[in-house]
């Protein structure tokens, strides 16, 4: 008895400790917005300096700054993430549905490309990707690289492996029974996929897209290279850099943008946390 | 007009170096009740999932009524199937599963709604609609699934295993509904199962099954009292007939069958199919019920065996005997009590003694 209760208390402070770890850039973020940019230089742990009213005029100065145009990059976040969400929703589960259903040669090569692909360091590939971009944009006749349409496309490709990996797994679960029941019933494919097995991939679903909902949204590398510092469609991550000068960095103001930027996944995440769980165990145990 | 017509068919899965049903030839009635009966891997559920198109035909001809149904895909063949996991959607509720085919048939609402509520009526689902499948035991899921078959008015209802995953007394009950079903669609059912107590009791005939090839296809009554070969009379009755070795003999103008020092008599009508095989060895059938209680023993026609043990049923007690280091199992009332290792003697009805070729298991009279 004795040992299991000190073994709870090492494990409860372990995880204290590693919350407290995890969480201390973020409460730098949140302290530092309070506060204006000398109080910051010369402290930044401590508290001195940090008012509520600091914290409106950094607000004030972010959203109304002609050079950062807050929402005009909160709506190209939030467009970009959306429709990069769904499509990754719709298309990884139609792959993962076919992959796991068409039990072929190549079917197998396809999902080992997939699941290959997760282990390749985005960094790898970043330049090369440009190039790339280029001349698809050439060949589909539109433009890949500086414009959204193409970092949604570029989402579709990086998010698209762990996504057919997660819903893989779960969709190995749904009986089959249920589908041929689809079929006699009178669904074609199409209609087997939307009206059967996409609602029964809500939960994992869910916990897809919030995973890549907070990886898009908080994205700087791949926007900052595929739209460029002075694309009027930046997204967030990218546009608090404009508060990064090259002798002078307003760092009130980075964090306070860093800060709104955050505000929207983290409710999100709040919101959504028992989908997440559910997701996560359903996959596991299934 | 919902009969079905097999001709020459062969399914073969790919890869696989021989064919699961090869060339099968079977004729179902329309409105029949049929019963494919057999081990697992005889190939039942590919016979029943071919009739569904959910397996294609790797060659022969199947026809639905008039109609050769061989490239016609699930949906139009005018069927509905039942499946052994039950197959509802989970996350519609019981209506809506109902409803489902229907709904894709643009059947107008009015008509779904009169439709789901008469199943739900037959079925005693009616205070169950809006609730999901997780929400219901496991006797409510498979009355939702034959609902979900019954309102679509098929013209063949097929049904895979559908009381296998229910426990037994829910199975008996299930049973009986199933049957009456039947009578109240009247419409042509296939029905797969391996239990025998299921194939006897609902079918209007039986195709029992082995290794793909149809072994009988007979009323209950005729599988029961004249199998055709070993494995029928093993296979139909619960529990299986017992099978011992003897050899014909023929003794002042009479045939016995000899059991090492046991001499049973047979009767005059089993004699004349018998004769070609005097002095030969056959397999002697005896079903556990045709066994005489001890009142009727004498001294001929009998068995002398070692109790093993005694299974008390209520009605009736099963004794497991050893007859000639043979495991032999007799049915007899439940008063017949007697303690382990004792030797008894029980007497058969000669009558109801069944012979089959030991070569060929073919049966060879009845």
């Amino acid at each position: 008895m004795k040992m299991k209760t000190s073994r709870v208390i090492i494990l409860t402070v372990v995880a204290v400790l590693l919350a407290a770890y995890i969480l201390f850039p973020f409460a730098l973020v949140v302290l530092n917005s309070f506060k204006a940019q000398s109080a910051i230089v010369s402290n930044p742990i401590s508290t001195a300096g940090a008012s509520v009213q600091q914290f409106l005029q950094n607000l004030n100065s972010v959203v109304n700054n002609k050079a950062f145009v807050f929402w005009h990059a909160f709506g190209s976040s939030t467009l970009v993430t959306v429709i990069s969400l769904v499509l990754l929703a719709v298309f990884g589960g139609m792959a993962a549905w076919v992959i796991c259903r068409n039990k072929t040669r190549w079917s197998t090569v396809i999902y080992m490309v997939f699941i290959s692909s997760m282990i390749i360091p985005f960094q790898v590939v970043m330049l090369p990707l440009i190039a790339t971009f280029r001349e698809v944009g050439k060949f589909v006749g539109l433009g890949m690289n500086g414009t959204l349409p193409g970092l949604i496309f570029a989402y579709l490709g990086f998010g698209g492996a762990m996504t057919v990996f997660i819903l893989t797994g779960f969709i190995k679960g749904i009986p089959y029974e249920l589908e041929e029941a689809a079929a006699i019933d009178g669904c074609s494919p199409e209609g087997t996929f939307f009206r059967i097995i996409f609602p029964l991939l809500k939960p994992t679903i869910v916990t897809v897209t919030i995973l890549n909902g907070m990886w898009i949204w908080n994205d700087y590398l791949l926007p900052s290279i595929l739209l460029g510092q002075n694309n009027p469609n930046k997204t967030l991550p990218v546009a608090v850099q404009s508060f990064v000068g090259s002798f002078v960095k307003s760092w009130d103001l980075i964090l306070t943008a860093a800060l709104l930027a955050m505000i929207p996944m983290i409710v999100i995440f709040i919101l959504a946390q028992k989908h997440i769980m559910d997701g996560m165990v359903q996959g596991a145990i299934k | 007009m919902a009969s079905i017509s097999f001709r020459n068919v062969t399914k073969i899965y790919d890869g696989a170096d021989k064919p699961v049903v090869p060339n099968l030839n079977l004729e179902i009635a329309d409105k029949e009740f049929i019963i494919l009966v057999g081990p697992s891997g005889c190939g039942k559920s590919t016979t029943l999932r071919m009739i569904a198109g959910l397996e294609s035909i790797s060659s022969g001809e199947l026809y639905i009524g008039d109609r050769l149904v061989n490239n016609v895909p699930p949906k139009d063949r005018d069927i509905a199937m039942v499946f052994q996991n039950y197959a509802l959607y989970p996350h519609m509720s019981v209506y809506k599963n109902i409803a489902f085919g229907l709904t894709l048939r643009n059947v107008p609402k009015d008509e779904i709604d009169k439709r789901v509520h008469e199943a739900a009526k037959i079925l005693d689902l009616e205070h169950l609609l809006e609730r999901k499948p997780k929400a219901l035991s496991g006797g409510q899921r498979q009355r939702v699934a034959l609902g979900r078959a019954m309102v679509r008015n098929p013209a063949v209802f097929l049904l895979d295993e559908p009381l296998s995953n229910l426990d037994a007394k829910l199975r008996t009950s299930m049973r009986s509904e199933i049957a009456r079903l039947h009578r109240r669609l009247d419409t042509t059912f296939v029905y797969v199962t391996h239990d025998q107590t299921e194939a006897m009791t609902m079918g209007d005939r039986i195709v029992v099954m082995k290794d793909g090839l149809i072994q009988q296809y007979d009323t209950p009554k005729v599988l029961y009292d004249t199998p055709c070969n070993l494995f029928v009379a093993g296979f139909i009755g619960s529990p299986q007939m017992n099978f011992l070795e003897a050899t014909i003999a023929a003794e002042d103008g009479k045939l016995f069958a000899v059991l090492r020092d046991t001499k049973l008599e047979i009767p005059d009508f089993k004699c004349e199919a018998l004769k070609p095989y005097i002095g030969k060895e056959v397999i002697l059938g005896i079903r556990p019920e045709d066994f005489l209680p001890v009142e009727y023993r004498t001294d001929t026609n009998c068995l002398y065996a070692k109790v093993d043990f005694c299974e008390l049923l209520g009605a009736e007690t099963n004794m497991y005997l050893f007859v000639q280091d043979k495991k032999v199992i007799v049915k007899m009332p439940s008063y017949e009590e007697h303690p382990v290792e004792e030797y008894i003697r029980v007497a058969v009805k000669a009558d109801r003694m069944h012979f089959f070729d030991k070569e060929t298991e073919q049966a060879i009279c009845h």
